[in-house]
């Protein structure tokens, strides 16, 4: 794939499952940031060509950090525990954890070629 | 007549008067009578007459002396008074003529005369001397009571009224023609018969005492008797009776007027006859019925009023008002007896319930009376009549009924659901305590108000759709509403509501009840925030099991075929528990577990999937799914899905045998490589074989026949339906 993407995940053992994927993929991986404030960080200064979000950070919506990205017009995908309870956009798509590879891919090749 | 004499002059009679002129005081008397005076010689001349003689005639006393008195006979009467005066002459007696004659100034007048003869000294007959007096009031007079007596008569003898009268003896003195014909015997016979002897025995004794008593003390009477006619048959009669006293005021008798009833009799009898029918009638119906002489107090009851009150029978068949107060429950008597006595005395009708105390078993019964006092006849005679009949079921009914009211008066009243009723347009009709209490207004605020003004804002619409739901289709509704209370604070009510008809079956209303569900539906909230945040856990966890294993199965000597192996059943135990979050850990539909099992692995057209749908327990489902899971991925790795052609079936059926419901689930593939009995029952067969069986309670079998491997699942259902 050889792109690079913006992993935001609290639980660092998934965060580390994430990016062997990516690497697995060919992809550059920015992050993994844990925290909302990190990743809005990340979010604003690096250019990724796409981001994974963990919807739920410790108890903080992600939301913010997939504000900074839609503005930049970076695509994103989301990524939780809370299977479609979980209250997102519609337009996004979403992963529910546990994922295995096939369903990263084929979430992130959706938006990576819109 | 003391007039004074004017013209009178004897001296004009001049000579030649045949009265002696010496005869002065005489003459002065005759011309002072007030009647007509004179002689006549025997060659029928006057020779004297006095003066009012001259001035009925109205001429000078010459003329007078010289008129033949014939002449002024009425036509009518000259025969006869010629004919009666030659008579009267002829005789030489005195003699008398009545008749009418022409005065002076032309009115005809009634005159008597008494004419007898004159005799001289020698005894040698000279003549008559004359008098006559003006009888025309008299006559008159006379005439008219001869009209009035024949009018009277003809009022006696026509139709009506019978009159005759007795003497003291009570014979019969006097009997008109209608008297003979009312009482059946000739006038001849009457006037030898005494009333007495044709007045029925059964009458007698009361008539002679009243007779009596008119005799001795002059008081009139009126009666109705009964006359035994000469043909032996009855007449009815009304007599009115007054004494008959002489000149002197000496009673002689008794005059009566006799009037004919013996119709108005029989009509009545025949009244009381079809009186008596209706009173069958009544009494067939079981009422009995009773009537009251207000004179004696005591009258006819029927024969079930006897029974009614549990009194024997009598066979007079009369009973008294006592008789019936005497039976009456202490607390009841004095309102029956003021009521009665109202009827008695001033006429109320009265409809009354009361209690009775059966004479003869003592028991209770309750009864119910009607009565009235009605006027009978032309006298006015006043009757008493009512119907009684026993309400004692009825009464034990009400009784019933209002006890069942009182207890639901108090369910209504002590409920702590809300009970609500109100009309077709859903204005409030009425609310328990609860309501009030809920809602924070007053009772007088609720009633009549619109059920929008309670609810919070578009649940009216809601309510209004229900209620034309239920106006459409009948039945009863079950929802849940939002109910705003005065304080600003919102419920929320589960409301059971149905449509209340009339007796006709036409709806008219609505009755609620309601449960204030604000607790649950926030437990429910409360509840759904905690399973989703524990299913984030789980599948958080999962996620790190996934992440933990990948971590491990990197390593250079562990499988690929392992690792995806092991992110496959993970992720199946992740479907199936996804599928149990969003039903909230009720049942789910074996259909969705099916389908988000299968969807993975092969796609509508390489696999069939067929069969009713069924709740399953949520552990039912995670190992169905997981059972699938397996069945499939081998399937795709070794079977029916590893090439493309291949197909799977999967079917299921609910059925019914003697050991009660049962699910049997077959998986049937085809199309696939040709299949081989494995050597080692993998992880997958033992967890389908053993997993599935403990869970479901039943019997799994998987088979490898060379054309596709099946399983077959036969396990027994919770039986939701019984």
């Amino acid at each position: 794939m050889g792109r690079k993407i913006l992993i935001v995940e609290d639980e660092p053992v998934v965060a580390m499952c994430l990016e062997d994927m990516l690497l697995d993929f060919g992809c550059t991986v920015i992050g993994p940031a844990s925290r909302l404030a990190d990743g809005l960080v990340l979010a604003e200064a690096e250019d990724a060509d796409a981001a994974i979000l963990d919807v739920n950070l410790g108890g903080e919506r992600s939301d913010p950090i997939a504000g900074v990205l839609r503005a930049r017009g970076i695509p994103y995908i989301f990524a939780t525990g809370y299977g479609a309870a979980a209250n997102i956009g519609s337009d996004v798509p979403l992963v529910c954890k546990p994922y295995c590879e096939e369903q990263v891919r084929s979430a992130l090749e959706r938006v990576l070629t819109l | 007549m003391a007039e004074p004499i004017e013209n009178a002059d004897p001296k004009s009679t001049g000579p030649g008067s045949t009265v002696p002129d010496d005869d002065d005081e005489f003459r002065s008397i005759a011309d002072a009578a007030p009647i007509a005076f004179w002689t006549t010689s025997l060659e029928r001349k006057r020779s004297f007459v006095n003066r009012y003689y001259v001035e009925f005639l109205g001429v000078d006393y010459q003329t007078a002396l010289e008129r033949d008195w014939r002449e002024i006979i009425h036509p009518d009467d000259y025969e006869r008074i010629v004919a009666e005066s030659l008579a009267g002459e002829a005789s030489l007696k005195a003699f008398t003529l009545d008749g009418r004659f022409r005065r002076g100034d032309g009115e005809w007048r009634w005159l008597r005369s008494k004419s007898q003869p004159r005799w001289n000294a020698a005894g040698e007959h000279i003549g008559f001397v004359g008098v006559a007096n003006d009888i025309t009031e008299t006559k008159l007079a006379d005439i008219e009571l001869r009209e009035r007596e024949a009018k009277l008569l003809a009022l006696i003898n026509q139709g009506t009224a019978g009159l005759s009268q007795v003497d003291l003896h009570g014979r019969f003195t006097m009997v008109n023609d209608r008297f003979c014909e009312i009482s059946g015997w000739s006038r001849e016979e009457l006037l030898e018969r005494t009333m007495q002897s044709i007045t029925h025995p059964h009458d007698l004794g009361q008539n002679i005492s009243l007779f009596n008593d008119l005799v001795r003390d002059g008081v009139p009477y009126s009666h109705e008797k009964r006359y035994v006619r000469s043909d032996g048959r009855i007449a009815w009669v009304n007599n009115s009776a007054a004494l008959v006293r002489d000149s002197e005021d000496r009673p002689v008798g008794s005059i009566c007027v006799t009037l004919d009833v013996t119709q108005r009799r029989e009509d009545e009898a025949a009244l009381r006859k079809s009186e008596e029918s209706i009173r069958l009638a009544v009494e067939s119906a079981g009422m009995a019925t009773w009537e009251l002489d207000l004179d004696t107090m005591e009258g006819v009851w029927s024969a079930n009023r006897f029974d009614l009150l549990g009194l024997p029978r009598r066979t007079d068949g009369r009973g008294s008002v006592d008789d019936w107060l005497a039976r009456i429950h202490p607390e009841d008597v004095r309102r029956v007896r003021e009521a009665a006595y109202a009827c008695f005395e001033q006429g109320t009708p009265f409809q009354i319930e009361y209690r009775i105390l059966r004479a003869d078993t003592g028991e209770e019964r309750w009864l119910q009376s009607h009565a009235s006092r009605i006027i009978v006849g032309d006298e006015g005679d006043l009757r008493f009549v009512a119907v009684s009949f026993d309400i004692t079921h009825r009464r034990q009914a009400e009784a019933e009924l209002r006890a069942s009211e009182i207890r639901f008066r108090t369910i209504f009243e002590e409920a702590n659901d809300y009970i609500i009723t109100c009309d077709l347009e859903q204005r409030i009709t009425s609310v328990n305590p609860a309501v009030v209490s809920a809602l924070g207004h007053p009772e007088s605020e609720i009633i009549g108000r619109s059920v929008g003004d309670f609810l919070a804002p578009e649940q009216f619409d809601v309510a209004g759709k229900l209620l034309q739901h239920k106006l459409d289709h009948g039945g009863a509704t079950r929802y849940s509403i939002r109910i705003q209370t005065r304080d600003g604070s919102e419920l929320v009510w589960e409301i059971n509501s149905r449509l209340t008809y009339d007796p006709d079956g036409a709806p008219i209303g609505l009755q609620a009840i309601a449960r204030d569900v604000t607790e649950s539906k926030r437990f429910e909230l409360h509840q759904r925030l905690l399973i989703d945040e524990l299913n984030h856990r789980v599948k958080n966890t999962l996620a790190i099991v996934q992440g933990i294993a990948q971590q491990t199965f990197r390593d250079p000597g562990v499988p690929l075929a392992a690792r995806k192996a092991f992110e496959g059943r993970l992720a199946a135990l992740a479907e199936a528990h996804d599928l149990l979050t969003r039903e909230l850990w009720s049942p789910v539909s074996i259909r969705k577990v099916m389908a988000d099992a299968m969807s993975p692995h092969c796609d509508g057209q390489r696999c069939h999937i067929e069969g009713p749908d069924l709740p399953l327990e949520p552990k039912t489902a995670i190992s169905l799914a997981l059972a699938m899971h397996e069945l499939a991925t081998n399937a795709v790795k070794h079977g029916a899905l590893s090439n493309d052609t291949g197909t799977v079936d999967i079917r299921w059926d609910k059925v019914r045998d003697e050991s009660g419901l049962r699910l049997k689930l077959s998986w049937t593939e085809a199309g696939g490589p040709p299949v081989s009995v494995p050597n080692r029952r993998g992880f997958g067969t033992r967890m389908i074989e053993r997993g599935l069986a403990v869970e479901l309670g039943g019997t799994v079998r998987i088979m490898f026949p060379r054309e596709g491997v099946r399983c077959e699942v036969d396990a027994p259902l919770p039986d939701m339906e019984a």
